[in-house]
């Protein structure tokens, strides 16, 4: 393992599947246009919902979200927070939640580049 | 005309046999195209982990199917027919003398494509839990046997239920069921809800306390996707059993394009009316409109009408259709409240109650009329379908339970029939390709799981 200290952040959110349009603009802006989505579901604050089948009901409290991974170096973390905020927002519980680490290392694969320089 | 001039050289009767030949193999194709319809509609509603179990049903029910049904089944057919009509001879060699005949083999396959639906029903309704011996034994015993026997009762031109047949001649008039509403559908539809009865419900369809919980299927696109090939099939399944598009009448020909007319607009009126009136039953009593039962109701409209076609006015094809699609939700719930079985795919709904009410209604909807004999004849009809279907699908699946058991145990029914009966996963992900860099890395012993076709491990 290096023993690196980066300047590097991984900015992790779970948002609604139908922002993601909206948040994948915001982080072009907000100079971060780099980022791994995946279909993920999940359970929080929001409500559980009913779904039906021949009729009959049931219950699902794991709700359908897309978890956007974006490896921040050379943007403020602050402001790549900001703008996946605004644009995932709409103020109902299930908007999802924003996480912030920190990154030991990255290592581009193609180059073999180090730290900041790989992403 | 010329065509009438290059005719009037030609024999009519070989005209109208080729042209009529021609059609029905057409219709056959049609009909065989039934199969792929059952099984996406099946596989759509099962879990993603039993689908090619399912699938492999429908497999062997059409491949193992046609061998039985040529070996033995139009046979029985014909002796079912003989033996219960007064003044015609038993003959064993005369029952089973298409096997040799090839001027009857394109009779025999529309024939066998009609068994082939009734046999390919029954998997819908007992999928995600009979063993797949137990089910390839009923398959087996349901195509040379069961349905061929009623096929002879209605069909044969003589048998129990024709004019000529002991019952109707004791009624006055035959039994009417024009493309098999109850000999292909209702018998495939009764025997579906024994054979679920005897099965068991899947684990978890019914809580402690005994009330039904849904269990989602996989894939409403593949469900309905496999409603609407079969609704093409069915096409040639109603409107081919209108098998004469020529008739040889003295030296001139004929065309039946009035009746070729009335079951074409009868079938896609049942249709129609099915599918309506299940969308706006489902809305009814759910609140929103049901796309699965909309997809049953547009298939109980059409198994409600396929007795029927010719013989009701199209009012009367609309109305059976609406009343087909409309009892479809009602008598789902009825099977899973009440009887307390579970019919995975709704069969029962769809091709038992559906194809005894349009059968029984024909003679409200008659275009000749109501006849009080022939609803009489239409009683006794479904009566006699329904015991011998109840009394020899019991028999079967009980000899099924005692050579090889009826159900997979729990273990291999949480796992997934796909593994467990067949060692395969529909839908599988992170395989690695073929080649050096495909060796697995060995962290404990290798699941039921192979993807190299070196076998499959004890699941234990």
């Amino acid at each position: 393992m290096t023993d690196v200290d980066t300047d590097v952040a991984l900015v992790m959110a779970v948002i609604r599947p139908e922002k993601l349009a909206d948040t994948k603009q915001a982080l072009a802006n907000a100079g971060a246009p780099s980022l791994t989505v995946t279909d993920v579901s999940g359970r929080g604050s929001q409500p559980v919902m009913t779904e039906q089948w021949r009729g009959e009901e049931y219950t699902v409290d794991l709700h359908q979200k897309v978890k956007v991974e974006c490896v921040v170096a050379d943007a403020p973390v602050d402001d790549v927070v900001d703008a996946i905020r605004e644009a995932a927002h709409t103020g109902e519980s299930g908007d999802g939640k924003i996480f912030v680490l920190p990154v030991a290392d990255a290592v581009q694969i193609r180059t073999g580049d180090t730290g900041t320089d790989a992403v | 005309m010329v065509e009438g001039a290059l005719l009037a050289q030609a024999d009519p009767t070989a005209v109208a046999d080729g042209v009529n030949t021609v059609w029905t193999l057409l219709v056959c194709f049609l009909i065989f195209f039934m199969q792929p319809g059952f099984a996406m509609l099946e596989a759509g509603q099962v879990r993603a982990k039993n689908v090619a179990n399912v699938l492999m049903k429908n497999l062997m029910d059409w491949g193992m199917g046609v061998v039985v049904f040529f070996l033995v089944g139009l046979g029985v057919f014909g002796l079912a027919g003989m033996v219960t009509t007064a003044g015609v001879d038993v003959s064993v060699s005369s029952a089973f003398a298409y096997v040799n005949d090839d001027t009857a083999w394109v009779g025999w396959l529309f024939s066998a494509v009609f068994a082939m639906t009734a046999a390919t029903i029954v998997s819908g309704a007992v999928a995600e839990r009979i063993k797949f011996k137990a089910y390839v034994f009923y398959s087996i015993g349901l195509t040379a046997f069961i349905y061929p026997v009623i096929a002879g009762f209605a069909w044969g031109g003589t048998g129990l239920l024709s004019a000529n047949g002991y019952i109707g001649e004791a009624i006055g008039v035959g039994y009417l069921d024009f493309a098999g509403a109850t000999v292909v559908h209702m018998l495939g539809g009764v025997a579906a809800l024994v054979g679920a009865y005897m099965v068991g419900p899947r684990k978890g369809r019914y809580d402690s306390d005994g009330n039904s919980q849904p269990i989602p299927g996989h894939s409403i696109t593949l469900a309905v996707l496999g409603t609407f090939i079969l609704a093409f099939g069915w096409f040639g399944f109603n409107v081919g059993t209108q098998a004469a598009v020529l008739s040889v009448d003295g030296d001139a020909l004929a065309f039946n394009g009035a009746v070729l007319g009335r079951v074409a607009m009868n079938t896609t009126l049942g249709m129609g009316g099915g599918a309506v009136a299940a969308a706006l039953v489902t809305t009814w009593t759910d609140g929103k409109p049901d796309p699965l039962f909309t997809a049953s109701g547009l298939l109980a409209g059409l198994v409600a009408v396929t007795g029927a076609v010719p013989h009701v006015t199209w009012v009367g094809g609309l109305v059976l259709g609406v009343i087909g699609g409309a009892q479809a939700p009602i008598v789902y719930r009825w099977v899973t409240d009440v009887l307390k079985i579970d019919d995975v795919a709704a069969v029962f709904p769809v091709h038992g109650s559906a194809g005894a009410i349009g059968t029984l209604l024909i003679p409200v909807f008659a275009t000749g009329g109501f006849s009080a004999t022939q609803f009489a004849m239409q009683a006794v009809g479904i009566a006699v379908i329904t015991v011998w279907t109840v009394a020899t699908t019991w028999l079967v699946f009980k000899v099924a339970d005692a050579a090889v058991g009826l159900r997979v145990d729990d273990d291999d029914e949480a796992l997934g029939l796909d593994r467990s009966e067949h060692g395969y996963t529909a839908y599988p992900e992170f395989v690695d390709s073929a080649g050096d860099s495909g060796v697995a890395v060995t962290t404990g012993d290798a699941g039921p799981m192979a993807t190299d076709g070196s076998g499959v491990t004890d699941d234990d």
